[in-house]
């Protein structure tokens, strides 16, 4: 198969890889890039496992080429702090609010949230569930996966990290 | 680092997070045939390289069928689609998937034999058997009563995927003296016997290292055919091998659980009173033995008649082969479907007397304990039942409406005990249970029972994962045992380890524990039941669709001591999602070929956020007289959910609930158009 050069941004660095076109967007992350928070759960894009934050949109990396990310932007659950050794306040919720039992999912859940959350400031539960439903859990039964969101949602007022212009969000799905 | 930091900044490790230098990447050729005589394979590593059977390992293993055994590549004949029956592999895991087309592979299809209750009676599926009947027993005795109320009914419950988020993996790798092997799993130990047995390795030559382990719920502590392949590749080439599950293989060739038809037969008088069960008890085990379906028959019997005091039980248990994936145990394994009969039964008895279904209850349960015919014990379940009525409402509710109410014994897998390790140094502590966590958060109980014994902060303390080289026994994660048995051995590991303090100093103290290096080892062994009880009472509301949606999910249960409360309210909400899961999305379907129609997780029916409602834990508070004063958890949500949501669209929509998952094209038929 004919390689093809792409340059991908990734938490700030550009990864630039010749790389098969039926390379999927999760394997450039997780393989080129070595960022293995990035986890694949199905084959169909039902349980957002892979999701990541590109341009600004939560996306499901399983279901996007590497040559259809060439140029963008990608934010991984490693680069969402932006200050090393601290927490972004909906990764902080998450640990606070117990979001989490086996893990595999919530670096999806995370990064979902944080869409969610840059793009509406209030949410209530119905919204939450709404938003997070390209999301699956199987082990938490979502209850506290709902309490972090909300909590995260306390948190972004009260410490006032919205980071809108930074991260554009465009019209959801 | 705490584990649900480690997961929320993308540092865990998981299975497909590990690569070595020079890793081959293992991919499948299987089966797309239920049954069929294999005439001939060219390429690929076959049956011809790998002449090797599967061990039954683990959560409801068999002994006693070597004929039956699952083959590790399929030799002469498939028996389910997606039956491994070649292997190829590369350098890159794209091109491993390429090589799957080169390999050809020449069947004789044959007739598939789908229907459990039509496999029963169908000619036997292999030369050499006289009928498809794997397992065969009779629990209880014959009996003859004099009933005016006699109730039949037919109940399904579906197979179901264990689904979870994090496929199966395994990497394997070989130094010319031993195997190691990195996986996902629920148990290291029983992954350790299972290649000791199959290939024929010494125990110490092989170790077995858990990883980060997303989600299990039954699948993985079983030992699979996949493994061997990676590990005898790993040991032929002398390079790391890693085999990663898509998720379609997930649904064709995982086991499931479920898979379980019931006839039953309930005799009463006037009053309500039950006098006797008969039925039969009928396992989907799927193509070979070696998954938990010719235990899981019996198993189900045995827990027939629940709560209740009956006298008379006589139920044949039978695990019969089709042309399915062997069927494995899924969060609940067995106890479902015995709650589900058994219930649904009694719902149906109170509608036939006109009987509101709580005094039908009362009147059956017992005010001693009881052993039943079957041989299920039974704590006194009156009492339990009048506080569980009080405490969710049940009258409150009864003025409301369309809501179920199910009860339950949990009969956790207590048998043989389990171990623990304690290792102190630098400062630190360390900790090893035989059974190894897989989403339930082992770590919150680990330092809630160690900052009671030791007196020492819980952020010194560490959960570890599994290895075999740190733990040499153990048993695994699975039955709703970890708390009760894992939390025990922790227990008196820790009481040995103060001792040994003691012992040196003449005084315990945290200070001189620290300060030293000490290493504490427990088998506690526990041959005994302990079953416990629980109720579920759940609302639902359905709109002009026939959809229905699940408003209120409380639970009632005695969990002995809550060693920690996050780790409870968790475990109860999960297995809730998962029983209203059962009960109204989750199967795996065939067609009358036995090709599999579900293809996707989504097919499958795993619950999302806007599908289920908050939950409510009550705690009914009674110690268990185990070390860690315990009692099960982990499935009492599966057990009790479906039977109380069954019973609530029952009487919402008024259609009598049999099957699950139920069918939205049935609930549509209790629409009327406005």
């Amino acid at each position: 198969m004919t390689e093809k050069e792409v340059s991908i941004t990734i938490n700030g660095e550009t990864k630039t890889a010749e790389v098969e076109p039926r390379m999927l967007l999760v394997h450039f992350i997780r393989e080129i890039a070595g960022l293995t928070g990035t986890h694949v759960g199905c084959d169909t894009t039902n349980c957002g496992a892979c999701t990541v934050i590109m341009d600004g949109r939560a996306v499901k990396s399983c279901t996007i080429l590497a040559v259809q990310a060439d140029g963008k932007k990608i934010t991984t659950i490693e680069g969402l702090s932006k200050t090393p050794g601290k927490l972004h306040p909906v990764q902080k919720a998450f640990v606070d609010k117990h979001g989490l039992q086996c893990g595999y999912c919530t670096s999806g859940m995370v990064l979902t949230s944080f869409w969610l959350l840059n793009k509406k400031k209030k949410v209530s539960e119905e919204e939450i569930r709404e938003a997070i439903s390209g999301n699956l859990c199987r082990c938490t039964g979502y209850e506290s996966i709902v309490d972090s969101i909300e909590e995260a949602q306390r948190n972004l007022e009260k410490e006032g990290e919205y980071t809108e212009e930074e991260i554009p969000v465009r019209r959801g799905r | 680092m705490d584990l649900s930091e480690k997961m929320v900044t993308g540092r865990g490790n998981f299975v497909d997070d590990i690569n070595l230098p020079g890793m081959l990447h293992l991919a499948f050729v299987r089966s797309p045939y239920p049954r069929a005589r294999i005439k001939g394979i060219t390429g690929g590593i076959t049956s011809r390289d790998i002449d090797m059977k599967m061990a039954s390992v683990g959560e409801g293993a068999s002994a006693g069928f070597e004929y039956l055994e699952h083959p590790v590549l399929a030799k002469e004949y498939v028996g389910y689609v997606g039956q491994p029956v070649a292997a190829v592999y590369s350098e890159n895991a794209y091109e491993a998937e390429d090589l799957v087309d080169t390999v050809d592979v020449d069947y004789e299809p044959l007739t598939a034999i789908v229907d459990p209750e039509k496999a029963l009676s169908a000619d036997p599926m292999y030369p050499g058997l006289k009928s498809n009947i794997l397992a065969d027993r009779y629990l209880g005795e014959d009996f003859q009563v004099d009933a005016p109320v006699v109730i039949e009914d037919h109940f399904v419950n579906h197979r179901i995927a264990t689904d979870p988020i994090e496929p199966r993996g395994i990497v394997a790798a070989y130094d010319g003296k031993r195997l190691t092997v990195w996986i996902s799993t629920q148990s290291v130990h029983t992954i350790k016997q299972g290649f000791c047995q199959v290939m024929n390795l010494s125990p110490d030559a092989v170790r077995v290292i858990q990883t980060d382990t997303g989600g299990a719920f039954g699948l993985k502590g079983g030992f699979y055919p996949e493994y061997v392949v990676a590990a005898w590749l790993a040991m032929k080439e002398g390079r790391p091998v890693k085999w990663i599950e898509t998720r379609s293989e997930h649904l064709l060739a995982s086991r499931p659980g479920r898979g379980v038809v019931g006839r039953m037969k309930l005799y009463a008088n006037r009053e309500g009173r039950i006098l006797g069960i008969k039925g039969d008890v009928i396992v989907d085990s799927g193509a070979f033995a070696g998954g938990s379906g010719e235990f899981s028959s019996r198993f189900i019997a045995m827990q027939i008649t629940g709560p209740y005091e009956i006298n008379n039980a006589h139920i044949h248990a039978l695990s019969v082969l089709t042309n399915k994936v062997p069927q494995g145990p899924y969060r609940g394994a067995g106890r479902p479907e015995a709650a589900f009969f058994m219930e649904r039964m009694v719902d149906k008895l109170a509608d036939e007397l006109h009987m509101d279904p709580v005094d039908v209850r009362m009147i059956n349960a017992t005010r001693e304990p009881f052993k039943s015919p079957t041989g299920l014990t039974v704590e006194a379940s009156k009492p339990f039942l009048e506080q569980a009525v009080k405490a969710m409402d049940y009258q409150g509710h009864r003025k409301k409406g369309n809501f179920g109410f199910g009860w339950f014994v949990l009969v956790p897998a207590t048998m043989p005990g389990e171990t623990a390790r304690i290792l102190v140094e630098d400062r630190g502590i360390k900790v090893w249970l035989g059974g190894t966590a897989h989403g339930q958060r082992h770590d919150l109980f680990v330092k809630s029972i160690l900052a009671d014994e030791l007196g020492v902060d819980p952020e010194i303390v560490e959960w570890q994962k599994g290895d075999t080289d740190q733990l040499k026994e153990g048993v695994g994660a699975w039955g709703s045992r970890s708390a009760m048995m894992g939390g025990s051995a922790l227990v008196e590991a820790a009481r040995k380890l103060r001792e040994q303090v003691e012992k040196k100093y003449g005084k315990y103290s945290v200070s001189k524990l620290l300060d030293g290096k000490w290493d504490s080892y427990e088998y506690f062994h526990y041959d005994k039941p302990y079953t416990s009880l629980g109720a579920n009472l759940i609302t639902v509301s359905t709109d002009r669709y026939g959809r229905v949606r699940v408003d209120e999910c409380i639970s009632y249960y005695d969990l002995g001591k809550v060693l920690n409360m996050d780790n409870a309210t968790g475990q109860n909400a999960g297995g809730c999602a998962e029983g209203i899961g059962q009960t109204l999305y989750e199967g795996l379907m065939f067609d009358d070929n036995g090709q599999m129609i579900t293809s996707s997780i989504a097919d499958a029916g795993v619950v999302k956020a806007t599908m289920v409602p908050r939950y409510r834990l009550i705690l009914h508070r009674s110690e268990s007289t185990l070390p860690s004063k315990a009692k099960g958890l982990g499935e009492a949500p599966t057990i009790g959910t479906p039977v109380a949501l069954s019973r609530a669209i029952e009487v919402a929509t008024g259609l009598r609930i049999t099957e699950t998952p139920i069918n939205p094209e049935y609930l549509i038929s209790a629409v009327q158009e406005p």
